[in-house]
């Protein structure tokens, strides 16, 4: 049995005041628990699309729903209790003078009662890991500090969908893998996750589903298998598949799409079976 | 700016320039000019900058007055005791184009960016510990409103007391002067708020009394206008003092954290 | 809301040099304060529609700035018309009111000035943006710079400039990011939500803007700021004969409108 929508776009078509037009008519269903990552080249209209999730920017034409209700006469501030969207930059959202208040502001925003606010603090700040940093100013934090207590703020009201713009620009490798390890466990424990990047390894090691968008319009849809193995639709489309992926195609792998390092190893030793002991050297093939 | 490595006031770097056609290289060295009474001028633009931004967004509107208050009236409390004197010069760039810009946000007309000129004129130079030209600004401040004969008449001279008269006696009376710059430059927790309070209070209020000063002598409002208003411009004027302190505080709070150069810190030496 | 901005590219105004525009600007601002004789007001009123009318500029904004100014415009009115002391009673209202020094009479005097003030408020607003309306802002600034506004100055003022809109980018993200995090801003004007709004913007923005700061000093030093030379501008900017006759015509009306002050005209 399919997993009930959440997000259903009906035709959606986005003006911008200024006269351009972002998207085009995107009809588009995400279910409970998905887990999709947006791409695209810059412009192609993902972000206009994903703002449109919780209502930052209301349909020109066509209609979204979200949990059954249209977002054209909701407010954010009601929405984002369902649709939790984390900025590309921590530091956009933040503004308060320690951690625990930063996460505490969204729910005492809504009026939550200051109790549950209290109980709803630590758990975050148990969950993703703050703890020692409660009294600590935002902005003494590292960028995945920031990062972290960005996806907090999110996580305090409590939404079934979480939205993240470009999760990973500006990290380094381990930053990249803590912020999506994040996301992965929040994904693990039932949330729908969207993710905007343009970060391929990233997409093909983490979503389970690919909306790769062109002109404000979708140009591909599938899993990461399928959309990967469009190697030269991508290309046209100013994309590349990740480079493991190209790599097996190069070495004749036709028959199924690989996307990551640890497949890639199976299939090599599966492919030229040598058995490597632990600190020897690759022999040469 | 925390280190000795940093550029202060003059950057000495030497540029050899090719002469064409010759084969002497010429060597000039030049002081970069990069910086207005110690604050850098890249600070200064972005300031002008956001406060051209913070000029489009109403936050007020304003019954009695030509236009509204905006988000620049916070921006121009805080503005000397981020920026130091420098502050002048970066309102007056920022007033100036936002003026044009929008021009709805400026009771004042064309020389309206002279209002918030001198609220980050005297809220500086009390920062920068210059307390005599502070003082003197902030006289002739309150003496200009007076020389209009107008403001002779029945109970205008109690528009200036608040607050400009309370941030003239802030100026002089030296204990109160240093336990304010005290309690900003150490950004001590408890006293703070009142500090900053107070900071914003003469930045707005050195604004405003500005403000009057020339709308009264444009349009020639007599006291039969400023009296009956007077307890709602306090109100008004309270209020954007109370939201610059919250926003004042966050900042000097976060520049301090994020070790970002602003002017309190480069007194704590 | 509205902005004024660049509307007007081919019209006689347009091709004035920046400087004689803020010329006129300052003199027609110093003229509009030296008097208060309806008459006086009225002319220059005149003369600035004239020059919006020239610089075929669209009457829209016009309507605006005027319904913006509407509220200040009635209560100068009413100050004037009630309480300036004029001497020629035309309507008997009420007993005279000391108190509040009313006379009890509207006066044609009071009803006059009180018209001047009004007119007077209109064409200090609407000078200004006849300008900008008519002058792209680079050469604005230009003119600041020729009329020997320190470069320091008109430095910060086109670089405030070119910084706009990734700020306002920047203001937009904010809002957005601050609205996800349960904040709204159209929450029927409450105050204390405005107060929350406006904090929670302009804390990240200020913080955010000084961060870059950094990077803008570096690209100035490294573009040699403040190097000891002549500077030369890439838009250039000479008089016409035509400015030449607008500054001249400009100064005229300044010497006799002073003149004129001097021996008593123009004011009550």
């Amino acid at each position: 049995m399919p997993e009930p929508v959440v997000i259903q776009c009906r035709e959606v078509s986005f003006l911008y005041p200024n006269g351009v037009q972002a998207i085009h008519n995107i009809s588009l269903s995400i279910y409970r628990g998905d887990y999709i990552a947006f791409v695209g080249q810059n412009g192609s209209g993902k972000t206009t699309l994903v703002k449109h999730f919780n209502g930052l920017l209301k349909p020109s034409t066509g209609s979204v729903t979200v949990f059954g209700e249209e977002t054209r006469d909701k407010k954010v501030s009601y929405l984002s209790r369902k649709v939790g969207y984390v900025f590309q930059n921590p530091d956009d959202m933040l503004f308060s003078s320690n951690v625990a208040d930063e996460i505490a502001y969204g729910p005492r925003m809504l009026k939550v009662d200051p109790e549950l606010v209290e109980a709803k603090v630590e758990s975050i700040l148990q969950e993703l890991d703050l703890k020692n940093l409660r009294d600590t100013h935002p902005f003494a934090l590292s960028l995945g500090d920031r990062q972290r207590l960005a996806v907090a703020c999110a996580l305090s009201l409590d939404p079934e969908v979480f939205v993240f713009d470009e999760p990973t620009t500006g990290q380094d490798f381990f930053g990249s893998q803590s912020i999506m390890g994040l996301i992965d466990e929040l994904h693990q424990k039932g949330k729908t996750v969207i993710i905007i990047t343009h970060d391929m390894p990233i997409v093909a090691e983490h979503a389970q589903r690919v909306i790769v968008m062109n002109k404000g319009e979708i140009a591909l849809e599938g899993s990461p298998q399928e959309v990967f193995s469009q190697v030269e639709k991508l290309q046209s489309l100013s994309l590349k598949a990740p480079q493991v992926t190209l790599l097996a195609r190069a070495l004749g792998e036709s028959s199924r799409t690989i996307l990551h390092i640890p497949e890639m190893v199976d299939w090599l030793q599966a492919r030229f079976p040598v058995t490597i002991k632990s600190g020897e050297e690759l022999p040469h093939v | 700016m925390t280190d000795q490595e940093q550029p202060k006031t003059e950057l000495e770097s030497s540029t050899p320039l090719e002469q064409p056609g010759s084969t002497v290289t010429q060597v000039r060295t030049y002081k970069a000019k990069g910086r207005i009474a110690g604050m850098s001028i890249a600070v200064l633009a972005i300031w002008a900058a956001l406060y051209i931004v913070a000029s489009a967004i109403p936050a007020l509107p304003v019954p009695g007055m030509a236009g509204m208050i905006t988000l620049n009236a916070i921006m121009t409390a805080i503005s000397g005791m981020i920026l130091g004197p420098a502050a002048a010069i970066a309102n007056a760039a920022g007033g100036i184009v936002s003026m044009i810009l929008f021009p709805y946000g400026f009771s004042a007309g064309p020389l309206g960016f002279l209002t918030v000129t001198m609220g980050g004129l005297v809220a500086g130079l009390f920062m920068a510990n210059k307390w005599v030209p502070a003082a003197i600004a902030e006289i002739l401040i309150i003496g200009s409103w007076f020389v209009n004969p107008q403001s002779w008449q029945t109970g205008m001279w109690m528009v200036p007391l608040p607050y400009s008269a309370i941030a003239l006696l802030v100026i002089v009376i030296k204990p109160v002067r240093d336990w304010v710059r005290n309690a900003i430059i150490t950004q001590n927790k408890k006293t703070m708020w009142l500090a900053v309070f107070v900071m914003c209070m003469i930045g707005h209020a050195a604004e405003f009394l500005t403000t009057n000063t020339m709308v009264n002598w444009m349009f020639n409002l007599t006291w039969q206008y400023w009296v009956p208003t007077l307890p709602y411009w306090i109100m008004v004027d309270t209020v954007v003092i109370l939201a610059s302190t919250i926003v004042g505080v966050g900042v000097l709070v976060g520049l301090k954290k994020a070790r970002l150069p602003l002017f309190p810190t480069t007194l704590e030496k | 809301m509205f902005s004024v901005s660049l509307k007007s590219r081919n019209s006689p105004l347009q091709k004035l040099d920046g400087r004689t525009k803020l010329i006129f600007l300052a003199v027609i601002f110093i003229l509009v304060l030296l008097f208060t004789d309806l008459l006086y007001i009225t002319a220059l009123l005149a003369l600035v529609l004239a020059a919006w009318f020239i610089a075929k500029l669209p009457t829209q904004p016009l309507k605006e700035m005027l319904q913006f100014f509407v509220w200040i415009a009635v209560i100068i009115l009413v100050v004037q018309v009630f309480f300036y002391p004029g001497t020629t009673n035309l309507v008997h209202i009420s007993k005279p009111v000391p108190a509040i020094g009313f006379s009890g009479y509207l006066t044609l005097e009071g009803i006059l000035f009180g018209l001047a003030m009004v007119l007077r408020l209109v064409v200090i607003m609407i000078v200004a943006p006849l300008m900008v309306m008519t002058t792209p802002l680079p050469e604005l600034m230009l003119a600041l710079v020729k009329l020997k506004i320190p470069y320091k100055f008109a430095f910060i003022m086109t670089t405030a400039l070119s910084l706009l809109p990734s700020i306002q980018n920047r203001s937009a993200i904010i809002q957005q990011a601050q609205l996800c995090r349960g904040i709204s801003y159209d929450s029927g004007g409450k105050f204390i939500t405005k107060l929350k709004a406006s904090v929670s913007l302009l804390i990240p923005l200020i913080l955010g803007a000084f961060r870059d700061s950094q990077t803008l000093e570096v690209a100035m030093n490294s573009r040699a700021f403040g190097a000891p030379i002549k500077r030369t501008f890439l838009l250039e900017s000479r008089f016409t004969p035509v400015d030449i006759l607008v500054i001249a015509g400009t100064f005229t009306l300044l010497t006799v409108g002073v003149m004129l002050r001097i021996r008593g005209f123009g004011v009550y």
